[in-house]
């Protein structure tokens, strides 16, 4: 369903993205992780014109955009198809939880305002927040935010969400609340990339997990096999690194 | 002569005569903040986008502007305008008198000229406080540059640049007092000339000082309402 190949992209002279390849089919929840500076959140942005790629291509389904030169149309189109919850949250913040929501439906795509706060709600009910249609995100918590952040991609119904480490931002107790949601959506058969460092989320819900580093793809496989049987050394130190209880330096 | 301190007869007639110059100032604000804004505003967007040439462009004039007493850019003006328009209509053949030109026309080519330099930097700063990430969070959704600009970031930077714009309208307001350089009717020069009959300045004074409060007191207020509108979802509680 969605194909990228050979993606590149330096920032000055620094080299992110050293050409990956990244392949995944419809009802995928794909789980990308990886230290810090290893290009997941650029692959990410790159994939959905956050970030210009220097070389690359993307197909979704029949559609195919070279990632370097699309114009401003064909990145329109593959907007479409896609969206994006942050790390950040990233709500509009003069806009009520509902009207985030709706904000894509309505201009983005030509929905009918009655119909797009129809999808909304169903959407903000979705992720538990019936309650928060008229609250404006500065009087909402992270967690909630967040959830809004997942109802505005949920409800516009693209092909693949891509998630950029979405609990990143959160107090530890609310990261719960989001992943729960998270859970859902992917039961539901929803497509989705995620950029995270929650072990416990990529080992439960993904049916694939990816491991970056410096640029490339280290590795790639079912959970099982990358976090019980890793065929590369850089990956078993990763992990050996974040999974708790094996700690492997002193105090 | 009279008396009294003040002449009150006189006072009180000429608060009327400046009133009447009210009409001229308000004109004179109204029509270069309407240039202002749109000119300041896409100049800003070159600056914090560094489009090439124009960014650098919009540097030089802001510092220009700022670095140069209002008088003097409305003198330069009224004597370079002229020469430059004769020029062109010496080149045309038509046959018009510059120097018959009403200085209401240089009042609106000075002042937007002067504001757009001030507003430049009020919609700079403003625009840096709305996170980009509201801005990819739009083209995310599917909003193209200017819808995303039209309807989440321009009515966020509004809300901060509001008591910036109050302020640069206010001073616009009191800077076309100077227009009596350029013999435009206004709230001074009218005053002033009332008085030169009798040499009652003082009262001509106290009458410009009552009319300009006014007003300037009156956009305050209006722009406190407008803030207030605008800012709602900043300060609604849970």
């Amino acid at each position: 369903m969605l194909e990228i190949k050979n993606i590149h992209k330096s920032f000055g002279k620094n080299e992110i993205l050293k050409g990956v390849d990244l392949k995944i089919d419809k009802g995928d929840v794909v789980v990308i992780l990886g230290p810090s500076g290893s290009g997941k959140t650029t692959l990410l942005r790159c994939i959905n014109f956050l970030e210009r790629a220097d070389q690359g291509s993307a197909s979704f389904g029949e559609v195919t955009v070279d990632l370097k030169t699309a114009s401003k149309k064909e990145v329109l189109a593959i907007r479409k198809k896609t969206a994006f919850v942050f790390q950040n949250y990233s709500l509009f913040n003069n806009k009520t939880a509902l009207e985030n929501v709706a904000e894509g439906l309505i201009i983005g795509r030509k929905v009918l305002k009655h119909d797009a706060y129809e999808i909304s709600k169903k959407a903000l009910d979705k992720v538990g927040l019936s309650e928060k249609y008229d609250s404006y995100p500065i009087q909402l918590s992270g967690g909630q935010q967040q959830r809004v952040g997942i109802a505005r991609a949920v409800a516009l119904n693209p092909d693949i969400i891509l998630f950029d480490e979405p609990t990143s931002a959160l107090d530890p107790e609310l990261v719960g609340e989001v992943l729960q949601v998270m859970k859902e959506i992917a039961k539901e058969g929803t497509t989705m990339l995620v950029v995270t460092h929650e072990m416990g989320f990529a080992k439960d819900v993904a049916n694939k997990v990816i491991f970056m580093d410096g640029g490339n793809i280290v590795e790639e496989g079912t959970p099982h096999e990358i976090f019980i049987t890793p065929k590369e050394d850089r990956t078993r130190r990763f992990l050996r690194r974040v999974l708790p209880g094996e700690y492997d330096f002193e105090i | 002569m009279d008396s009294s301190f003040l002449n009150m007869e006189f006072l009180i007639d000429t608060f009327f005569v400046a009133l009447s110059g009210v009409p001229v100032a308000l004109l004179v604000t109204v029509v270069a903040m309407a240039i202002a804004l749109p000119v300041g505003f896409f100049l800003a967007l070159t600056r914090i986008n560094e489009i090439p040439v124009l960014n650098w462009f919009t540097k030089i004039y802001v510092s220009f502007v700022r670095g140069t007493p209002i008088i003097i850019q409305i003198f330069v003006l009224y004597s370079v305008i002229p020469l430059i328009l004769s020029g062109i209509f010496e080149k045309y053949h038509i046959d018009y008198p510059v120097y018959d030109i009403n200085p209401l026309w240089y009042a609106f080519i000075i002042f937007s000229f002067n504001t757009a330099a001030i507003l430049v930097e009020v919609f700079r700063s403003a625009l840096k406080t709305v996170s980009q990430g509201q801005l990819e969070a739009a083209y995310s959704v599917g909003l193209t540059s200017s819808q995303a600009y039209r309807r989440i970031i321009i009515p966020q930077m509004l809300v901060t640049a509001l008591p910036n714009l109050c302020t640069a309208t206010i001073n616009l307001i009191k800077a076309t007092s100077l227009g009596y350089a350029i013999s435009l009717q206004e709230i001074t020069l009218k005053a002033k000339v009332a008085a030169n009959v009798g040499y009652n300045y003082l009262e001509a004074y106290i009458d410009i000082f009552i009319v300009y409060m006014i007003l300037c007191m009156t956009v305050e207020y209006l722009f406190k309402l407008f803030e207030k509108r605008l800012s709602r979802y900043k300060y609604t509680t849970a």
